[in-house]
């Protein structure tokens, strides 16, 4: 590509946390503004192209998870901003104010938004995959296929792991057994001697898809009591297994509400809610826990798409 | 005239040069200027306090008397009768003139004033000028502004003990850059520094921010989001804004306005009283002079009246052997004004339309200005709200003024260890700015309503081939033909390769910082070339120092349209 000056997307912009350490609000001011301003015009994009690569995500900009609703933008805008307009920071946050205003822009407006999330491969439908913020481990660099993931069961609390790779794995000391921290928080050979350090071959390399359910079902769960009989904790005795089939749940689930909305159009949104919730319900009386977690990512989802 | 060598930018470079040195950062001081009054306000350290010059007044008339051998502005004047002021002397409403055409309506409607306001009507600077022993002496609306700013400084510098350079002014939504590259040529010769030009609604907005702001911590409630419908209507201008508020900051959703207001609404009522009014008083002599201005105080005093009572007896003798003696009830008032009241009203619909806001959503609507207090602007603004009050907390005259004067304070960069100044406005660009392609037409680049500071870019193409140059003609405004939008500059792009009309792309990229400086920047891509010899055009606007659009039509007779460009269809 032609590049007749330097692009907006080159210029290196830190992100939120980055910046906090050497833009130390107000006070800077009378330096920058000695420099006058360098406006740098993007040359090398084609209209109607969104060059995603080099841009800077939108929603690491702003700090906030790609599920965010325009609330909690509109929240971390306005909190950012006061941070870097020029009015406080001076003329230096002249570009990244452009950038979050440009962020706003697109992420307030659902149109622009679904296109935006199209164009960075993320899936923000009530039925994708990303589960991101709801399991344990976060992640160290991009998103990948594979993701490490410790059957809790199986784990004697042998500590090799954490041993090899500090970053990655950690110790669960109330529960006495290992568990992934950040997934890829160590070099990949360090992970791998890891990997094959534990004498019981409890660390598995999954599916990122299937890693927020396993993480999720893996944490015991409290177990209904009857007087002072049962009651204690309890996980699925096979995770995997129960991870497929709450999988699966969670589909049909999805079908069910799809084809609920669909029947319904006719009935006011309050009505259709109600019913679909109905349903739902009955659906997961068996998950009583899960259902909490059900309608807080649908509800999250219904916000969005308001 | 010679004009004053002065840039802002290096201006601001200086300043910034001399606070790193000093200790205790300059507060910027804000000024209200206003078509009939002014005022000033400053940040103190703890709060906004209002600056009152030696006669104990806070608002002062906005005029300047040009009577003795030093113009007098209305700071330090003493008014011994309000007639003095329409004596043709005094000259006011220049904000209602500056940086105006005589084509302008607003300066035709200027010219029943006790003063000399003389057109032509081709487009030129209109001729203005002050009665003095029986001369017209001339003058401008940059001088006598200039002049009453001049006095307004010296105030404030006696007040606070300390040298004042940097303002933030206030200015109508509806100024487009001409004018205020005007009001920032008074303002420097007067010695001061624009630090920034605020809509007035804008600033009345940050005002309530910091309200907002101190209820929550007084409350220790949850900072949940306001948004508030602010309508400013004074003598010279009416300004509408919606605003999005949290936190201490506020977003302005979107702003209209127009160059209506109190003075428009005192005419009206004059014609009413006096059908041939204008044409009795456009010859300018000395007794005629004397009739209007008696004419214009029973008008004036009238509709203040109205405000407060239902109907108001008028008599007054114009001294020519006409007398008037009249009873105007509110209905009369508002019928004669139908046209102002529409006008508002369309301007209220259109801002709640652009912040895409229902008017159930304001959660309150502030009026402020001096028209604030006609009831029927109240219903009007109660109605397409659905609101039974209107915003209590602020003084109407006052908010605008206190605004800007917090505002001074944030970008003087002071701290507030309260939090009161732990403020924020996010600013919208009032006017749309493009450029003219595909023959007359005006192309946004940035439309209306953008959050600034703001930078956006289109590409344009030539239109025949083997064009190896290509005129940027930049305007302001939201009309479709180039015509009836503001000029503000022209360059000319150069050493485009040859090629098919439609293959080379001209990058325009408009870029606003946030204290609202418009740089154009254009440049030429070839696709597929590697070559980048070509140097990019990096251009301030606006350019243009006159506020005819006579340079257009010069281009357009000596390029015709060989030099036009056209737009680029968006590739999917």
């Amino acid at each position: 590509m032609s590049v007749y000056v330097v692009s907006v997307g080159q210029i290196s912009v830190p992100i939120a946390s980055q910046v906090h350490g050497h833009l130390d609000t107000r006070k800077p001011m009378s330096r920058w503004r000695q420099r006058c301003i360098v406006i740098r015009c993007h040359y090398n994009k084609r209209p109607g192209g969104r060059a995603s690569a080099e841009k800077k995500n939108y929603y690491e900009l702003l700090g906030v998870s790609v599920d965010s609703n325009a609330q909690k933008i509109k929240e971390a805008y306005r909190k950012l901003q006061k941070k870097y307009h020029p009015d406080i920071a001076g003329q230096k946050g002249h570009e990244y104010t452009l950038m979050l205003n440009e962020a706003y822009k697109v992420l307030m407006r659902d149109d622009l938004r679904r296109e935006y999330d199209a164009s960075i491969g993320q899936m923000r439908g009530p039925y994708g995959t990303n589960y991101s913020s709801l399991g344990y481990s976060s992640w160290k660099g991009p998103l990948r296929p594979q993701a490490l993931f410790v059957d809790e069961n199986a784990c004697i609390g042998c500590r090799e792991c954490v041993h090899h790779a500090s970053n990655t794995f950690q110790m669960d000391e109330a529960l006495g057994c290992a568990r992934v921290k950040v997934q890829y928080g160590d070099d990949d050979q360090k992970i791998e001697v890891s990997v094959d350090s534990c004498p019981v071959n409890c660390i598995h390399w999954v599916d990122t898809e299937e890693l927020a359910a396993l993480e999720f079902l893996i944490q015991p769960q409290p177990k209904e009591g009857y007087g002072v009989f049962g009651g204690g904790w309890e996980r699925p005795a096979n995770v995997f297994m129960a991870a497929k089939s709450f999988t699966k749940q969670l589909n049909q689930q999805a079908g069910t509400q799809r084809n609920a909305r669909a029947n319904t159009e006719e009935e006011t949104p309050a009505q259709a809610e109600a019913r679909a919730n109905a349903v739902m319900k009955i659906k997961m009386e068996r998950f009583s826990r899960l259902w909490k977690w059900m309608t807080h990512i649908f509800g999250s989802n219904k916000l969005n798409r308001e | 005239m010679s004009e004053p060598a002065y840039t802002v930018a290096s201006d601001s470079e200086t300043t910034g040069e001399e606070k790193t040195s000093s200790a205790f950062p300059e507060i910027a001081i804000g000024i209200d200027i206003g078509t009939a009054q002014c005022s000033v306000a400053v940040w103190n350290g703890s709060q906004v306090e209002l600056l009152k010059n030696t006669r104990n007044q806070k608002m002062m008339r906005s005029y300047v008397n040009f009577k003795d051998d030093v113009p007098l502005g209305g700071v330090s004047n003493q008014l011994s009768h309000e007639h003095e002021m329409l004596s043709g002397a005094a000259i006011f409403n220049m904000k209602r003139l500056i940086g105006r055409a005589d084509t302008d309506p607003v300066v035709h409607a200027s010219k029943s004033l006790p003063f000399l306001v003389q057109t032509l009507d081709i487009g030129v600077r209109p001729f203005i000028g002050a009665l003095v022993n029986n001369v017209w002496r001339s003058t401008t609306p940059e001088e006598v502004l200039a002049i009453y700013l001049l006095e307004l400084r010296a105030m404030a510098e006696v007040a606070l003990k300390r040298p004042i350079r940097n303002v933030v002014l206030t200015i109508p939504v509806s100024f487009n850059r001409f004018q205020v590259t005007r009001i920032e040529r008074a303002c420097a010769m007067a010695g001061l520094h624009v630090l920034r030009l605020m809509p007035e609604p804008t600033a009345v907005a940050l005002l309530y921010a910091q309200q907002q702001q101190q209820t929550i911590h007084d409350n220790m409630g949850s900072g949940s989001e306001k948004i508030a419908l602010i309508f400013n209507m004074g003598a010279g201008y009416c300004d509408v804004a919606v605003t999005a508020t949290a936190g201490g900051v506020s977003q302005i959703k979107a702003l209209a306005g127009s160059p209506i207001g109190g003075e428009d609404m005192l005419q009206n009522m004059m014609r009413h009283l006096l059908p041939d009014s204008e044409i009795l008083f456009s010859n300018h002599g000395i007794s005629e002079i004397k009739s209007m201005g008696l004419l214009r105080v029973a008008t004036q005093d009238a509709i203040h009246k109205l405000t407060s009572q239902t109907s108001v007896q008028i008599d007054v003798d114009l001294g020519n052997g006409s007398k008037i003696c009249k009873v105007v009830d509110q209905e009369e008032f508002q019928e004669v004004n139908k046209k102002v009241f529409e006008k508002c009203e369309s301007l209220i619909i259109q801002c709640l339309r652009d912040a895409k806001g229902e008017p159930e959503d304001v959660t309150d609507i502030i009026a402020v200005g001096g028209c604030s207090y006609i009831p029927k602007i109240r219903n009007l603004l109660m109605s397409i709200c659905k609101k039974q009050e209107l915003y209590k907390g602020m003084n109407p005259l006052e908010a605008a003024v206190c605004g800007a004067a917090l505002e001074g304070a944030v970008a003087s960069g002071v701290n507030d260890p309260f939090g009161n100044l732990d403020l924020l406005t996010i600013q919208v660009t009032p006017l749309a700015i493009g450029i003219q392609a595909v023959g007359n037409n005006f192309v946004p680049i940035i439309p209306r309503n953008t959050t600034m500071p703001a930078r956006k870019e289109l590409v344009f193409t030539t239109v025949h081939d083997n064009q190896t140059g290509a005129l940027i003609v930049v305007y302001e405004g939201e009309e479709k033909k180039v015509e009836g939008n503001h000029l503000l500059g022209y360059f000319k792009i150069i050493g485009i390769p040859p090629a098919p009309r439609g293959v080379p792309e001209i990058n325009v990229c408009m870029d606003i910082d946030a204290s609202n400086v418009l740089r154009v920047l254009a440049g030429v891509v070839l696709p597929g070339s590697q070559h980048h010899g070509i140097p990019v055009m990096e251009v301030r606007m606006p350019t243009v120092d006159d506020g005819h659009g006579w340079c257009a039509e010069a281009l357009h007779r000596t390029y015709g349209s060989s030099l036009d460009l056209d737009t680029v269809q968006k590739k999917i």
